[in-house]
């Protein structure tokens, strides 16, 4: 994969702001935002026609549903990669409603043979109508199940080599699950296979009565930047990029963050 | 033993509906989970409806998450609507509101059961003390509660 760079989520609230960045080269968009057909969202479509490339970011596809995926669902997927001209899309190790009633979050699944061979069959499901890769996105989970047979490395390793998949690597979740289970972030990331990681998330999170909850509308801590240091120490990603929904701040701040991770990664700034 | 997607249902009627936490999860941690939902659905639903939330004031947070917790999410265009109706018909909308809503009713069909469309004919529409008129999809706020 073509090596973006620093990148950024594109949000309607901060459109403006994406669009002042001269040296952007990578967006990321909630897939579920933009219509299959009609007009792209003001701004995004700008983007486009400077070359940016913007990835859809499926938040609703429960690939790790045990029922099958909704067929709708992959189609306005698939349809959304092919308007946006994307390289690739990325969706969730999660799963979203059972027995239709949505859950309004990604839940985090069991990491059983079971859910695997689900996992599995949702993303061959997915990836039969999709003309780009898919990457893959483990998420930050406030609790496990009691019936995990594999640990996160060995569930992710299989699952991505029985679908080809590539990997969405958001730091700021390894952080937030290793602070909240007491293990080593960076024996995660030597867990995984890093030669698949598609491209990488930054997000902020806070701490509420013991427990690091991953915002996306906090600012970005230093031992989430740490970590960025030492995944590009074993293999740098093709792109990097800053996850914000919500409490957005200043223009100078969002500025300051992208350059931190320009700094931690080694990429040029892209302010 | 029970399937994936029987125990994937327990789970989220735990988090989303009251129902009990199911055997051999850690009860703290599914609490604040459900906890930090309940507080993100605030936040989306207060971006769609912000002169309900700000009409609520400081007790937006406390008052939404009591009325969601039994409630799964239908979006937080529904969910703020339903909310709003519910408040209306107990005489609890702030006025503040009461335009907002009325505006909602007026530009969108929308029979609490499946998701709202288009109003094809002129309506007017009045919620705590706030009136409103929709004519070809414009409208006009004829009073404010």
């Amino acid at each position: 994969m073509t090596a973006y760079g620093v990148g950024i989520g594109w949000r309607p609230e901060i459109a403006g702001f994406v669009a002042q960045l001269p040296g952007l080269r990578f967006a990321e968009v909630v897939a579920e935002s933009v219509h299959a057909h009609g007009d792209l969202p003001v701004g995004l479509a700008e983007l486009r026609e400077r070359g940016v490339a913007v990835v859809p970011h499926g938040v609703k596809l429960s690939l790790g549903g045990a029922e099958p995926v909704e067929p709708a669902r992959v189609t306005h997927l698939a349809a959304v990669a092919e308007r946006l001209g994307a390289p690739l899309v990325s969706e969730h190790i999660a799963y979203v409603r059972a027995g239709g009633v949505e859950a309004g979050h990604l839940l985090p699944v069991p990491r059983s043979r079971e859910a695997v061979d689900a996992i599995v069959a949702n993303v061959r499901r997915t990836r039969a109508e999709l003309s780009v890769p898919i990457a893959l996105e483990p998420i930050a989970a406030l609790f496990d199940w009691p019936d995990d047979e594999l640990d996160e490395g060995a569930f992710l390793t299989e699952i991505l080599e029985r679908t080809d998949a590539l990997l969405l690597l958001d730091v700021a979740n390894v952080y937030a699950n290793a602070r909240n289970r007491g293990t080593d972030p960076l024996a995660l990331l030597d867990s995984v296979p890093l030669e698949r990681v598609a491209y990488v998330h930054v997000a902020g999170g806070a701490e509420h009565d013991g427990i690091y909850h991953d915002t996306h509308t906090d600012a970005v801590p230093q031992p989430v930047l740490d970590l960025i240091t030492e995944l590009c120490a074993r293999r740098r990603p093709p792109a990097l990029m800053l996850e914000r929904d919500g409490d957005y701040p200043a223009a100078a701040e969002l500025r300051g963050e992208l350059d931190a991770i320009a700094a931690a990664s080694g990429y040029p700034a892209v302010t | 033993m029970t399937s994936l997607a029987d125990r994937q249902a327990e789970l989220v009627a735990a988090l989303t509906a009251g129902a009990a936490v199911p055997p051999g999860f850690d009860a703290r941690l599914v609490e604040a989970a459900r906890v930090a939902l309940l507080r993100k659905r605030a936040g989306e639903v207060a971006r769609q409806w912000p002169e309900l939330a700000h009409g609520l004031g400081a007790g937006w947070v406390r008052q939404f998450a009591a009325w969601a917790a039994t409630r799964p999410t239908r979006g937080s265009l529904r969910d703020g609507w339903d909310l709003a109706r519910d408040l209306a018909a107990r005489r609890e909308l702030p006025p503040a509101a009461g335009a907002e809503l009325a505006t909602r009713e007026a530009v969108l069909v929308y029979d609490g059961e499946r998701a709202p469309r288009p109003r094809r004919w002129p309506a007017v529409r009045g919620a705590a003390g706030s009136v409103v008129v929709q004519v070809a999809g414009r409208v006009r706020v004829l009073r404010r509660g």
